[in-house]
């Protein structure tokens, strides 16, 4: 009697734990695909913040109330994959925004677009909006074309003097997107590229790297990595006293998350790409940064800024449609426009890329910083997007 | 003579692994994760030939997974290779693999042996990267099929739908399970755990070690390039990550939670892994920590895995009702 009921209570165990697991609550339920452990933990954990806040200010819709689950890709592309294949075969999930990795985004639209759901990203591989585009992924980050474009000429028309460019770039298809945008952007302003360094997407150690720009002698390095890549090359630069001696270019960095781990003594008069910075001008943002001190207590970063603003845009194309319908929710947020934090953003029903600024920012001395996220003046801001005459996103 | 081979062929252990396949899919959230046990447990079974068996600790199982992953799917998208023509490529790329890496790493012998592992597992993984119109590169191989079964021109399933997925994937793995068995069980597996023992001993009454070596890594790399063709198949894509050295580790990591020297001691080592992942991640985002715990503990307390574990507790118990019988004899006569 007692081993049957030690089996019952055991059998029960296993099947209320994994029932939380599966059971999709009634409404309307947005799943985010966010690193919340794993390796990129540290940016996952301020996306999902985003989320979850977007959800909590919406309120009810179409008459139903909002809900939000977290579905943790533990940083790696085969768990999310198979993650989302379990909610939207089990819960009947069908609207996804998140992402942090290229390669999870592009499976995860992929396994999406196979039941016409909504995914929105803000992951950086080109081919979400370019060869690997579908029905149902849209992106909100700006591409490498308009990173490139919006950070490179801005400084080439600031510093005309400084002919000499030399880049650092991750051997693999984003590095070299960024590359080739570069180089047009030299061709057409008439910079010489005296050099380029490739290093492999796990280097961490780049002083040969760095010793060969100085060898090169250029007015400004371009750095063409991210993330931790990008925040070791430029503090060994500086370390290397790179800074007094060239401009440096970060072309792609992720906002204030990195300068925060940088610190106001590297950053100081180093240049930055970004997605987003705070302290944008804009009646969204405003609200937006005013609402994250209430609940966080701090400034949002770009993780958290862009999975606001992602998980927002879908629930209002659900009530723009006025049905769940994924693939009419998807139809909605075909050429929307709507207020975003860095202004008014649309979405290109070409490709489903959002067309929205990218910033180039300057490093301020700690001596001039207004609060400790004060770390930067925006210098430009704009939209640079190729033509739709030039997009390779070919859909059926 | 004929008994004994068939209990220890198709009895006990192997029921008990044919019952936890059986029982998998109705106990988990979803057949989904069920398949991705089974999958990581039949990689495991194999680290467990290499590890358990002859004793060498490889740190090349992800080359063979990863490898299996890539040449199945490239056959499948490229020259439109059927479900089980896609495992047969699938297993001789891992075989083949393998054959390379061992027939170097085993001409040198403990921490040296484990450094040539290492160094083919980064090899292969900056190979994969650095061919990405092959592989995808760090953006991974999209689009990959999960082709129907057939056979003799019949379609038994198309295969669409998770249940029947894992539902090959049981078949499969309780296939492999059985031949991993009898490859054990032969003069084949026995001279291996010699080997194991006592390397030296094994060559000095006649055996050439190291091609029974080579022969347990052929062995184990075409059943770890058959996993990770059917991960290829269950994802419908191939990230770089199977490649890693990562994955070679979490492989490791599950025959030895699971148990080294027990095939089904490797379901249970990979069913911990990727459950702990999934509950534990949604608790603590730092679970690694006590997944790196976990292992400290059972490699302190239970050297022989959770089944050997599982096992010396059983152990105890019997022990303890042998004990207690006595007295309630006693007390019956009284």
């Amino acid at each position: 009697m007692k081993k049957i009921m030690l089996r019952n209570v055991l059998i029960s165990a296993v099947l209320s734990a994994t029932s939380s697991l599966t059971l999709a609550a009634d409404g309307i339920t947005i799943y985010g695909v966010k690193s919340v452990s794993g390796a990129f933990a540290s940016y996952g954990k301020y996306a999902d913040m985003g989320s979850k806040l977007a959800v909590e200010d919406y309120g009810d819709l179409l008459g139903q109330s909002v809900h939000y689950e977290t579905i943790d890709t533990e940083g790696n592309a085969g768990k999310a994959v198979r993650k989302v294949q379990e909610a939207i075969s089990q819960d009947n999930a069908r609207f996804f925004d998140g992402a942090t990795l290229s390669s999870t985004a592009l499976a995860i639209g992929k396994e999406v677009n196979k039941v016409n759901g909504v995914f929105i990203t803000p992951a950086g591989a080109d081919e979400l909006t370019g060869s690997d585009c579908n029905m149902s992924t849209f992106r909100w980050s700006v591409p490498t074309y308009g990173a490139i474009r919006q950070t490179v000429k801005p400084l080439i028309d600031k510093f005309p003097e400084k002919k000499r460019w030399y880049t650092i770039t991750p051997q693999y298809v984003f590095g070299e997107a960024l590359l080739n945008n570069a180089k047009a952007v030299f061709a057409e302003e008439g910079i010489e590229h005296v050099g380029n360094s490739y290093h492999s997407l796990k280097e961490q150690e780049f002083s040969g790297y760095l010793t060969n720009a100085m060898a090169a002698q250029p007015d400004v390095l371009l750095l063409l990595n991210f993330g931790s890549q990008s925040s070791n090359a430029l503090r060994q630069a500086v370390n290397f006293g790179l800074k007094n001696q060239m401009t440096i270019l970060v072309a792609w960095s992720s906002g204030l998350d990195q300068l925060q781990e940088l610190g106001p003594d590297i950053a100081e008069g180093v240049y930055f790409g970004a997605q987003y910075w705070h302290t944008v001008d804009t009646p969204m943002n405003k609200a937006l940064v005013k609402r994250v001190k209430e609940v966080y207590g701090m400034n949002p970063n770009y993780p958290l800024a862009a999975d606001y603003i992602s998980t927002t845009v879908i629930l209002d194309a659900i009530a723009k449609a006025g049905t769940t319908d994924s693939a009419a929710v998807a139809k909605a947020l075909e050429g929307a426009t709507y207020e975003g934090p860095t202004g008014s953003e649309v979405i290109r029903k070409a490709d489903h890329q959002v067309l929205k600024d990218y910033y180039l920012l300057e490093g301020k001395p700690a001596a001039d910083m207004a609060d400790q996220d004060d770390y930067v003046n925006i210098i430009s801001s704009g939209k640079s997007f190729p033509d739709e005459s030039a997009l390779t996103c070919k859909r059926s | 003579m004929m008994k004994q081979k068939r209990s220890s062929l198709l009895g006990g252990v192997t029921l008990a692994t044919l019952a936890t396949v059986i029982l998998m899919p109705l106990l988990l959230p979803s057949a989904t994760l069920a398949t991705e046990i089974l999958i990581f447990a039949m990689a495991a079974l194999a680290c467990n030939l290499l590890l358990g068996y002859t004793g060498l600790l490889s740190f090349g199982q992800g080359i063979f997974f990863g490898g299996g992953a890539y040449i199945a799917s490239i056959c499948m998208i490229h020259w439109n290779f059927g479900l089980l023509s896609a495992l047969l490529s699938a297993m001789l790329a891992g075989a083949l693999l393998a054959g390379l890496v061992g027939a170097l790493s085993i001409r040198r012998k403990g921490i040296y042996f484990v450094m040539l592992t290492l160094s083919f597992s980064q090899m292969a993984y900056f190979i994969a990267y650095s061919v990405s119109d092959w592989t995808g590169g760090d953006n991974g191989l999209l689009d990959i099929p999960r082709p129907a079964l057939t056979l003799l021109g019949f379609e038994i399933s198309n295969l669409v739908s998770s249940e029947a997925f894992y539902a090959f994937v049981a078949t499969l793995f309780m296939l492999i399970f059985i031949f991993a068995r009898r490859v054990i069980h032969s003069p084949f597996g026995t001279t291996l755990v010699a080997i194991r023992e006592n390397e030296n001993r094994a060559s000095a009454v006649g055996f050439s070690t190291n091609h029974f070596k080579l022969l347990a890594f052929v062995i184990s790399g075409g059943i770890t390039g058959i996993a990770g063709a059917l991960y290829a198949m269950l994802l419908n894509f191939a990230p770089l990550s199977n490649i890693e050295l990562q994955m070679s580790e979490n492989i490791l990591i599950m025959t030895i939670i699971g148990g080294t020297g027990s095939l089904f001691g490797s379901i249970l080592g990979a069913g911990s892994i990727v459950l702990l992942g999934d509950v534990l991640s949604s608790v603590w985002p730092r679970w690694m920590i006590l997944l790196g715990i976990a292992l400290i503990a059972v490699v302190l307390f239970m050297p022989s895995g959770l089944w050997g574990g599982l096992g010396s507790i059983a152990d105890r118990w019997r022990e303890y009702r042998r004990s207690k019988e006595p007295e309630a004899k006693s007390r019956e006569a009284n």
